[in-house]
């Protein structure tokens, strides 16, 4: 059997590679099946930490997060695709796939030096310690780069996935009720923005022309 | 050198002369076999070989003396390779020791520069066209090459093929380790536009999208099949090397002796046939898209490579 640490690379390094995979891809499809498919490897963690260390509150936390993050919010989201089409694709983004790998490289190596600079040294000498950290970084550059309110949506959870990533590793897994929180609370933010998207494709958006403006 | 030794060498570059046109054969008929056709026969690079060592070779007029010579320094350069690389022994040959990892792409670069210049020799719009298109995607490529020797190098702590495929057959730690699948995935990618199998380009000569068959159009004859053989040599060693160094590395026979090297050549064959098989299923299952998707293709493979570095500071290797 892998050591332990082994198995934390491993995953470690699925969890990287859909991170590099969501930053390049612009159907919102496959970007849906990509943040599922984080949040199971994120599960898997949990659920093998818990076989390890013999923790139940682990373990029904990989429970709750393959029900909550690997079936329920991606159904919503294909729901809400389904119904609006034309977010199928974000425009214009199919032209930046080399630009858009390379930056998300670039910004795994920069939050790699900001984690050495910061965190490493007051957290654990586990290998792969600075995932999470990566994986939050990469959440924020897909938020910021991205115009697509579902795509957005998923950096928010990618962010989320480094939280619980970086819980497991760390933290043996928050409290249970933390984690709880955290859940529901990213259920809560998918079914807003959901609300919100219907909300702007029958009402429009009177500020967009403003947030335009801000795009450079 | 003993005798056995010197029976292995010369078997290794006959292995790769001789059953690469073979390779290719199989390759071009499972490809027909997954576009619903019966495909060309599997010898027939060997039929296509014999007749251009039969046809007239023409010479444009004004091509320099590198039109003609290219083809015979490209073709000296594989047969080189062929003898210090890792193909139907993991034992190290006599001329293993004379170049590593970086040497062995040196030495592919140079095949590919004088078929680059030969191609401008030609004096052709055709063949300038083509030379121009790839050395545009040439550059791209490169990097991820070197970024890929630079994860061997981290992994092995060194950049010998012998000792890389040594080290990842009889350790499963690394052979699992993040930046060994980074970097195989990295190559595989490469792999796929070296030898002209991507979905964004066309191997035939009546497309737009033609790469490598661009930069031979002035040749004929002799000299022509000179150059169809290097791209099939090109081919053999490119996935010997991805087969027996990278991705498997395990089940070859470690003296050097006649029936072992025999048996590793069988081995090798049917390593090759898997790899085809994959490279078959890209090519059938992926769109073919434009031209200029290339450039996201290599980068896509040079941050695979860049990653397997960046995990290997951050996670090391077991």
């Amino acid at each position: 059997m892998l050591p332990t640490s082994d198995v934390e690379a491993l995953v470690g390094l699925g969890i990287l590679l859909t991170a590099l995979y969501l930053q390049s891809e612009s159907f919102v499809g496959p970007l849906v099946d990509a943040i599922a498919l984080q949040s199971l490897l994120v599960s898997v963690l949990l659920g093998y930490l818990a076989w390890v260390d013999d923790d139940p509150s682990l373990a029904l936390l990989a429970g709750l997060a393959v029900a909550i993050r690997v079936l329920l919010i991606p159904y919503v989201l294909r729901r809400q695709i389904r119904a609006f089409r034309w977010r199928f694709r974000e425009l214009g983004a199919s032209q930046r796939v080399a630009s858009h790998a390379l930056a998300a490289v670039a910004v795994a190596i920069v939050a790699w030096f900001i984690f050495q600079q910061t965190l490493g040294p007051a957290l654990p000498a586990l290998p792969g310690a600075a995932f999470p950290f990566v994986l939050l970084l990469e959440g924020l550059l897909m938020l910021s780069t991205r115009t697509n309110t579902l795509v957005q949506v998923m950096g928010y959870l990618e962010e989320e996935n480094a939280v619980v990533y970086a819980g497991a590793l760390f933290a043996g897994g928050f409290p249970l009720f933390l984690e709880v929180v955290i859940f529901l609370d990213v259920l809560g933010v998918v079914l807003v923005a959901v609300i919100l998207s219907i909300q702007r494709s029958v009402v429009g958006a009177p500020e967009e022309e403003y947030l335009e403006e801000l795009t450079g | 050198m003993d005798p056995t030794t010197q029976i292995v060498n010369v078997l290794q570059a006959a292995t790769v002369l001789l059953l690469s046109p073979l390779l290719a054969g199989i390759a071009g008929r499972i490809k027909g076999l997954t576009e619903s056709r019966v495909g060309p026969p599997i010898l027939q690079p060997y039929y296509d070989l014999a007749k251009y060592l039969r046809k007239e070779t023409l010479v444009p007029a004004g091509s320099s003396r590198l039109f003609l010579l290219a083809p015979f320094v490209a073709f000296g350069a594989y047969l080189v390779i062929s003898v210090v690389v890792p193909i139907i022994t993991p034992y190290p040959l006599p001329y293993a020791s004379t170049v590593d990892f970086l040497g062995g792409g040196l030495l592919f670069g140079l095949a590919g520069l004088v078929t680059l210049l030969a191609a401008l020799a030609a004096g052709s719009n055709y063949t300038a066209l083509g030379a121009s298109r790839t050395v545009s995607f040439s550059a791209l490529g490169e990097p991820t090459l070197i970024m890929i020797f630079f994860g061997v190098a981290v992994i092995t702590g060194t950049n010998n093929p012998y000792v890389t495929n040594n080290l990842l057959a009889s350790s499963f730690s690394a052979y699992l380790s993040p930046t060994h699948l980074l970097v195989v995935a990295a190559f595989f990618l490469l792999l796929l536009a070296e030898t002209g199998k991507l979905p964004v380009e066309s191997s035939g000569l009546m497309e737009f999208g033609m790469l490598e068959d661009g930069r031979t159009f002035g040749h004929s004859g002799r000299l022509l099949g000179l150059f169809r053989w290097n791209g099939w040599m090109k081919q053999f060693l490119l996935y010997s090397v991805f087969v027996n160094v990278f991705a498997l590395p395990w089940g070859m026979s470690d003296a050097v002796s006649l029936p072992g090297a025999l048996e590793n050549i069988a081995l090798l064959l049917g390593k090759l046939l898997l790899v085809v098989g994959v490279v078959a299923g890209v090519e059938a299952t992926l769109a073919k898209v434009r031209l200029f998707k290339i450039r996201d293709f290599l980068a896509l493979s040079f941050s695979l490579a860049i990653l397997s570095i960046f995990v290997f500071v951050v996670v090391g290797v077991p």
